[in-house]
């Protein structure tokens, strides 16, 4: 379905879909900014290669500072590339068309406070090539569907930050675009904003529209994405679906066991088991599941009664924090490399 | 299409900002007390209000630009409502006409309310006739204030508000001294002089369309004036708004 390019050592990219097939398609994709006094070169992404099928829900993680930002707003036309290219609906970036189909919330949508929510609507429903009377329709359908639809006279001056986000919502679908790109949709809303943020991507996802988000909350992203790209330091870490990302880790298990005689655990596992004892029980946590037969053996051997085994399935944070902490790990070794050398 | 959308936001913008209704207020009051100095005017009393009410128009103009203009485009950068519209099938050369368009639109409604005024404190006075005299001077003025608007685009797609306002004024400045500025080209031998006299082509020739003085003598200005000045308007305006759009191309809102 799509050919994914998350190793930077490995840059070759065999049997790539034509940029059409795909909802966004970048090669190479980099920007860096110069400084202007110093002249010292800061990445912002390096060489991204990513793309997302139509039709596809894709969540873009990563930590402040990352690259995802960057990378939707050279998706959106908002930065121009540094090198390499990028394909938004088989148009190239460089062109104005490839915003025709788009629709784009940045992360904490800014808008004319002297508008009211109804002008807005239109005017951006006008900018995104709808007639007027068409904008008009919409503008009204769409207020109400994020519900601001009671009060459509009040100006955007009176808005709460969490009122801006659903309105900065209803502006990136107002004319039904066939890519959605969200950065950081879930933000500044309370629980009951955030379910209907929600409801609409999946809703999107039903009506078959493409929907690429950045995301902190991972829970959201674990309940919407059929696949995650992690960005760390500017680059691709990796893209997955979240079942495989989940699956391919190494699974921690649980176990519950009383009776178990004090001492200490033996030096080949205590890399991989902790303990913890409490009033009635005593609780094993195993890092590596391949070990735990042979962990279930010492413990009968030594008296323990096992009372549950039980697997932890690590979930999308786990592994987003396990990620970022191998990412910084690597830039350190670099860094002392570097001083060293 | 796009134009027109971001002209009449942007037209809608000026005229919802109090600056413009407080200008016009100002303007209006401006031109009527010019009929309590006539006494002391010495029988030169409708020279005065036209030349005031005509100067009123140009400066007051001006303080929009400085207030409004030169922050149109730098302001939408830093607030970043700038993001929903540029991440839309707009191009950045259609965004800036249409930030030039709805701005001068504004301007000239508020040339023409001053002008009006202008015309009915001289018709109450008894000089209805002066009224082809007002409207050929506030159609000047209007095409200055266009200019200058494009000025302030310019500066305003490429700094903040309080620099592009500067430089702003500054072109003004140096624009209504640009004939005092080729007279002085001339006194200069060669290298000097031709440097003095490029520049003093290159910046606006703002007293191109002034004809306070005519007018407040009750003289038209002539026909190929008018179209001169219009052209000029037209050419250093497109020009301009070219020079912007190619800076503006390339920048990156981060």
């Amino acid at each position: 379905m799509q050919a994914i390019t998350g190793d930077r050592e490995d840059r070759s990219v065999p049997d790539r879909a034509p940029a059409e097939a795909c909802a966004i398609r970048t090669v190479g994709l980099t920007k860096s900014y110069r400084h202007p006094w110093t002249g010292k070169v800061v990445s912002g992404l390096e060489a991204l290669d990513l793309e997302v099928s139509r039709g596809e829900v894709m969540g873009y993680l990563g930590p402040n500072g990352a690259g995802k930002t960057t990378t939707l707003k050279l998706l959106t036309g908002l930065l121009k590339p540094t090198r390499g290219e990028a394909w938004v609906m088989g148009e190239s970036i460089a062109r104005v068309e490839s915003r025709r189909r788009l629709g784009f919330l940045p992360e904490q949508p800014y808008f004319y406070e002297y508008l009211n929510g109804i002008e807005l609507l239109e005017l951006t429903g006008r900018l995104s090539g709808l007639t007027a009377q068409d904008a008009h329709g919409r503008a009204r359908r769409w207020l109400g569907r994020v519900g601001l639809g009671a009060r459509p006279q009040l100006v955007l001056r009176k808005y709460s930050k969490g009122m801006l986000q659903r309105l900065g919502l209803a502006a990136a679908l107002l004319h039904e675009p066939e890519l959605l790109i969200l950065d950081e949709p879930m933000s500044g809303l309370d629980p009951f904003g955030r379910r209907d943020v929600r409801d609409l991507i999946l809703e999107q996802r039903e009506r078959g529209t493409t929907v690429l988000f950045s995301s902190h909350i991972l829970p959201d992203v674990e309940t919407l994405c059929d696949r995650v790209a992690i960005v760390l330091n500017g680059r691709l870490s990796r893209v997955a679906t979240v079942g495989e990302l989940v699956s391919g880790s190494r699974q921690r298990v649980e176990i519950r066991c009383t009776g178990v005689p004090r001492g200490e655990i033996a030096p080949d596992l205590r890399h991989v088991l902790e303990r913890r004892d409490h009033a009635h029980e005593t609780v094993f946590l195993l890092d590596d599941d391949s070990r735990l037969n042979h962990v279930i053996g010492l413990l009968i051997h030594a008296g323990a009664l096992v009372r549950a085994v039980t697997p932890q399935r690590a979930s999308l944070e786990d592994l987003f924090l396990a990620a970022a902490g191998a990412a910084a790990d690597r830039t350190e070794a670099r860094d002392e490399q570097r001083r060293s050398a | 299409m796009m134009v027109g959308v971001i002209a009449r936001n942007t037209f809608r913008e000026a005229t919802r900002d109090r600056v413009l209704a407080g200008v016009v207020i100002a303007g209006v009051v401006l031109i009527v007390s010019t009929q309590a100095l006539g006494p002391l005017a010495l029988g030169e009393g409708t020279r005065l209000t036209v030349d005031l009410g005509l100067s009123a128009i140009s400066l007051l103009g001006l303080l929009i630009v400085l207030l409004v203009g030169t922050s149109l485009v730098a302001k939408e950068i830093e607030r970043r409502t700038i993001y929903n519209l540029l991440s839309r099938p707009i191009g950045r050369p259609a965004y800036l006409i249409g930030k030039w368009l709805g701005l001068t639109s504004a301007l000239w409604v508020v040339a023409a309310a001053l002008g009006l005024a202008l015309w009915t404190v001289l018709a109450v006075s008894g000089h209805a006739g002066q009224a082809l005299v007002v409207l050929e001077a506030a159609y000047l003025a209007s095409l200055e204030l266009a200019v200058i608007t494009a000025l302030a685009v310019l500066f305003s797609a490429l700094s903040t508000p309080v620099l592009s306002a500067l430089y702003t004024l500054g072109a003004y400045c140096v624009g209504q001294w640009s004939w005092d500025l080729r007279e002085f080209a001339h006194q200069f031998p060669a290298p000097l002089g031709a440097v003095l006299g490029a520049a003093s082509n290159l910046v606006p020739n703002l007293p191109l369309f002034n004809m306070r003085a005519l007018a407040a003598h009750g003289e038209s200005a002539s026909p190929a004036h008018l179209v001169i000045a219009t052209a000029y308007a037209a050419v250093y305006c497109g020009s301009l708004l070219a020079l912007a759009a190619a800076a503006f191309e390339s920048r990156d809102f981060k």
